[in-house]
């Protein structure tokens, strides 16, 4: 009797718990009148924020009792993506619209997380304004459109003329080759101490920029591909793949590049160009023309200047072999979560958001590069102070893109080991793609790859 | 004390009413026991021993973060193991895991905690107060703020550095020149403490006449160390052993906070490995297969566990 | 004869100060990387290195104590830390009872299979538990990952708990039922104050790993409104970690308070759990 008595106290006390912690789970409600909007939160005022800040009240203005709940997502650039899959894997928690480098839409694309676009973009007139190239990115192999696009960017050497004039090196500087970037970063070792000659991502935790703005912006410039389309094969092994990584031995081992600690970890980006560029601690950087977004009045890191201090140069070939010069874009789109119960009202979000005006908003406070051909021809986008929209956008002429396959974001992990492995010494170039090419083949198979020598 | 013969009397009696219905009882505590265990059996059926099917289940297929796998996964045979043995990262992730074991807890801990435990012995109890709660104070931090603790201590400005600087040495990039030296340090910082407890609880039962004995016998303090305290004390030690080989295999936030794995891969152990595989390089179900390893090797160290208390028994 | 007992008498202060020396350096080296987090918490100008602050500001506290963000973090850590040390402490009770009192044929089994089980690394199910939470759909649930942390300490709490009460004589307890005495009397004079150790050490032990648990809910949670604060402050050290020093070490501090506070309450009864010598009993 008095066990059982003592039981039910026992279970009624379970129970209670329970309850009361469902009821508090319960407390955090996900309302059915609500998008979600999820982008990578990347520091407090950027472009992006002010951006979806802007479109959250023209929208919510537009649709009374529709609300709109910005989630930013706090993860280093090398965690974000796999953060945002695990979230758009389930219906609880997928957001209804997602901001997506466009690197990852082929891989998302193929597992399912995010809608076709095809059938709503042809109903849209607005579309014809976006950019033809640009658009690239956000299509897969079999033609389908998975976002739309409201960012771009090339890649190019950011370099400071008061540096390079007190170095004695020509301004404007354009070097022909990497030994001219070499050469430079010596010069400015020798002539300027206490700057550094050469930076660039470097580390795993900086994720796809290791992989794309260092080491595709070198492999790209050599005669080796990272991809072989016309075979559809990974070149894990080449004198190309071989050449990039000794550039960034070189860098490493005789000083010329950042110190470890500041460039191996995820806010290494923000360091750069927040502090080390503004007190002009930084002679090169290989870096996005999206870079100057954080100087422009009310960013991170207001400074007007910065881009008449820094000049912005093209990145050369190898030797200077043809095409002469090199960039690489990317850019981010808007997707919407296969997953999300209000797909239509997801869509209406995207279309205000990339409108012209809401576009130009973004690009003028984020300074990446417009997709739309009629933001690129406004002369306010074009004549934005301390931005420098007209000569990056010049770049898209040369530029290429990474390749679009869906194990592509897979393969950038390695690359980003590499690439740390060499900076830090912990390899040679040689023992670095041996590894490269042991786990690439690991990953997608000992058919997918092949070797040059 | 005549309480509790009363007690004694009582229940006897009651045993003997009782008598009659023994299987009754028999019955009933059956089905009580049931009841008790149920709650438990639920939960652990769920969440412990359901993953562990899955682990074994999962490590088959190539199931995937993003990607066409990610849709629809296949199982694919052996062909994670496969790929784990010819993958150079797994082999470099399997000697880091050893050296972090064998120099944070079986040698570090070990020794500093039975160093600490030993010479603590003996000294003024204000003392031993003050030293002990230095070392407790280190596992008591949650391993994130150890991860911080440690981030400061070892950078460019750190204290480290100011250290050697002070002596007139060149200032180091910890963290990126001894990577592994700076994760071994900091995870005997952590852990250190609960060797330490061990072997002063193994010591308050080394029987101080044995001691004494040897001491008279003209025994060096090593001699005695070797050859009387640390066989009698042997059991705790095995058992020490064992229980930090499991938290140190299984130990995932110290280091990942501390320097990633990196750089490159000097510092990813088998956790870190499993979830860079599983969560970074969106491999889920390579990932599942490197769990399915971690498993296997906690299950022989637990197997271990298990021998050793019995022996004791 | 001189010489050799000068020798000993040298030899014997040498051996009386030396451990001294040892303990205090080794002492010095614990507690250096601990002071810069107490003086970087209240220096207005914390440096990375270890140097005594120049002032004393609580401004550091203050900013991460008013940011809602934070706020909200430790209510979710409490909330996940919390409920799980009563359920443990309630879920393995009610196993250990019958575990302890009971004739049961499959008791050894199962007392093995729970030794075990305590061993296991959880980090290891991590993968996969992940994805049980997604076919189950519990992705993102605060009270399933509650469950979760539950079941992944019930078998220390259960091996504890019966060992806890192994020790309770059963003479005792029958007495209290037989008396007549009312459930909430015979709890609270006989099983509670018994136990009270037991309960004690598995939920102070419960309370502190999942305070400092960061992995499982990184894995398992991905609102950023239910994040605790393990891997809030994670997050903040991402985030500013490498410029703001200060506020890092307060929320360090913060962060580490309700962890302190259980060791010291637990303090007495912890030395129990680590006898390995004697009172090992399967």
């Amino acid at each position: 009797m008095v066990m059982k008595k003592a039981m039910l106290v026992f279970v009624s006390l379970l129970l209670a718990v329970l309850q009361a912690a469902c009821s508090y789970e319960a407390s955090k409600p996900a309302d059915s009148s609500t998008i979600k909007v999820a982008y990578r939160y990347s520091g407090p005022n950027t472009g992006t924020e002010k951006w979806l800040k802007k479109v959250k009240q023209t929208f919510e203005e537009r649709h009374p009792g529709k609300k709109v709940e910005i989630i930013p997502i706090q993860a280093s650039e090398g965690t974000f993506f796999a953060k945002l899959a695990l979230m758009m894997k389930s219906a609880d928690t997928a957001p209804d619209v997602v901001a997506e480098d466009t690197f990852m839409i082929n891989a998302d694309a193929a597992a399912g997380y995010i809608e076709p676009l095809t059938e709503r973009v042809k109903g849209w007139d607005d579309w014809d304004n976006f950019n033809d190239r640009v658009k690239k990115g956000v299509t897969t192999q079999d033609g389908s459109i998975y976002g739309v696009p409201f960012s771009t960017d090339t890649r190019g050497i950011w370099y400071n003329k008061n540096i390079f004039k007190k170095a004695g090196l020509p301004v404007p500087w354009q070097p022909e080759n990497w030994n001219d970037i070499l050469t430079a970063a010596r010069t400015i070792k020798e002539k300027v101490p206490g700057v550094t000659p050469f930076w660039s991502f470097t580390g795993r935790a900086t994720g796809e920029a290791t992989a794309m703005q260092t080491f595709e912006m070198l492999l790209y410039g050599t005669d080796d591909p990272l991809y072989d389309e016309k075979r559809d094969k990974w070149v894990v092994k080449s004198p190309g793949i071989l050449h990039a990584l000794r550039f960034i031995d070189h860098i490493y081992s005789n000083g010329l590049g950042p110190p470890l600690s500041q460039v191996l970890n995820g806010t290494a980006g923000n360091t750069l160009a927040e502090q080390s560029m503004p007190e002009e601690k930084v002679a090169m950087a290989l870096h996005g023309s999206f870079l100057s977004g954080s100087w422009v009045e009310g960013g991170p890191a207001p400074w007007p200047e910065g881009t008449k201090v820094y000049g912005f140069a093209p990145m050369p070939t190898e030797r200077g072999q043809d095409p002469g010069k090199i960039s690489l874009s990317g850019g981010w789109a808007l997707s919407i979560s296969a997953k999300s119960k209000h797909k239509d009202l997801a869509w209406e979000f995207i279309k205000l958001a990339t409108n012209k005006e809401n576009n130009k908003y973004y690009v003028l406070n984020e300074g990446d590069l417009t997709p739309r051909d009629d933001v690129a021809e406004d002369p306010e986008y074009q004549n934005a102070p301390g931005r420098n929209f007209q000569q990056s956008t010049e770049f898209l002429e040369f530029t290429d893109f990474r390749p679009g396959n869906e194990d592509y974001p897979a393969v950038s992990t390695k690359i980003q080991i590499a690439v740390e492995s060499v900076a830090t010494g912990k390899a040679s170039p040689e023992q670095a793609m041996e590894q490269y090419a042991q786990s690439v083949e690991a990953l997608v198979g000992p058919e997918n790859v092949m070797k040059k020598e | 004390m005549m309480a509790i013969e009363l007690v004694h009397e009582k229940s006897s009696q009651r045993n003997l009413s009782n008598a009659g219905s023994l299987e009754k009882k028999g019955k009933r505590e059956h089905v009580r026991s049931i009841l008790f265990l149920l709650p438990s059996w639920i939960l652990l059926l769920l969440f412990f021993f359901a993953p562990i099917l899955l682990t074994i289940l999962f490590s088959f297929t190539n199931m995937s973060l993003t990607g066409s796998a990610a849709r629809d996964m296949d199982f694919v045979g052996f062909k994670n193991f496969v790929t784990m043995f010819s993958d150079p990262s797994f082999r470099i992730s399997v000697l880091n895991t050893m050296v972090f074991l064998i120099f944070s807890a079986i040698l570090g801990q070990q020794v500093l905690g039975f160093t600490l435990a030993s010479l603590m012995r003996e000294r003024s109890r204000s003392f031993r107060r003050i030293i002990g709660t230095v070392v407790m104070a280190g596992w008591v931090t949650p391993e994130v703020v150890v991860a911080f603790v440690w981030f400061a201590f070892f950078s460019d400005q750190g204290t480290a550095n100011v250290v050697l600087e002070s002596v007139g040495l060149k200032p180091v990039a910890w963290l990126y020149q001894f990577p592994m030296v700076s994760v071994v340090i900091a995870n005997i910082w952590h852990g250190t403490a609960f060797s330490m407890l061990v072997y002063q609880a193994a010591l308050d039962d080394v029987p101080k006449e044995v001691e004494e004995a040897a001491k008279i016998d003209g025994a060096t303090g090593w001699q005695r160390l070797w050859h009387v305290t640390l066989p009698i004390i042997r059991g705790s030690i095995s058992t020490n052993m064992v229980l930090i080989t499991l938290q140190t295999l299984g130990l995932f936030t110290l280091i990942y906070a501390l320097t990633g794995g990196g750089p490159g891969t000097e510092t990813e152990t088998l956790p870190i490995f499993m979830y860079n595989q599983a969560f970074i390089n969106y491999q889920l179900g390579y990932g599942t297969a490197i769990s399915l390893v971690l498993l296997v090797i906690g299950m022989i160290a637990s197997l271990t566990y298990i021998r050793l208390l019995k022996l004791k028994t | 004869m001189s010489r050799k007992g000068g020798l000993r008498l040298n030899r014997s202060t040498f051996n009386r100060v030396v451990p001294y020396v040892i303990l205090s350096l080794i002492g010095v080296m614990f507690l250096m990387p601990l002071l810069w987090v107490l003086f970087a918490a209240v220096d207005p100008q914390a440096q990375l290195s270890l140097k005594v602050p120049r002032g004393v500001t609580l401004d550091n506290f203050q900013a991460i104590l008013t940011d809602p963000a934070t706020q909200m973090s430790f209510v979710n850590g409490l909330f996940l830390s919390v409920g799980q040390s009563v359920l443990v402490v309630i879920v393995a009770g009610l196993a250990a009872y019958p575990l302890s009192r009971y004739q049961l044929n499959y008791k050894k089994p199962f007392m093995y299979t729970i030794l075990f089980a305590t061993a296991l690394p959880i980090t290891a199910v991590m993968v996969p538990v992940y994805q049980l939470f997604i076919l189950l759909n519990f992705v993102d649930s605060l009270v399933m990952t509650m469950l979760f942390l539950t079941a992944s300490s019930l078998p220390y709490a259960i091996w504890i708990m019966k060992n806890f009460m192994d020790s309770v004589p059963v003479e005792l307890e029958e007495a209290a039922w037989v008396d007549g005495a009312s459930v909430w009397r015979g709890l609270r004079s006989v099983i509670i104050p018994l136990m009270l150790p037991g309960v004690f050490t598995v939920s102070i032990f419960t309370f502190t790993s999942s305070w400092g648990n960061f992995f499982v809910p990184f894995i398992l949670i991905q609102s950023p409104d239910k994040l605790p604060a393990s891997v809030t402050i994670y997050q903040f050290f991402g985030q500013y970690g490498l410029v703001e020093y200060g506020k890092l070490a307060a929320f360090s501090i913060l962060y580490a308070i309700p962890a302190v506070i259980m060791y010291i309450i637990g303090q007495r009864y912890m030395s129990q759990g680590f006898n390995f010598g004697g009172a090992t009993k399967g």
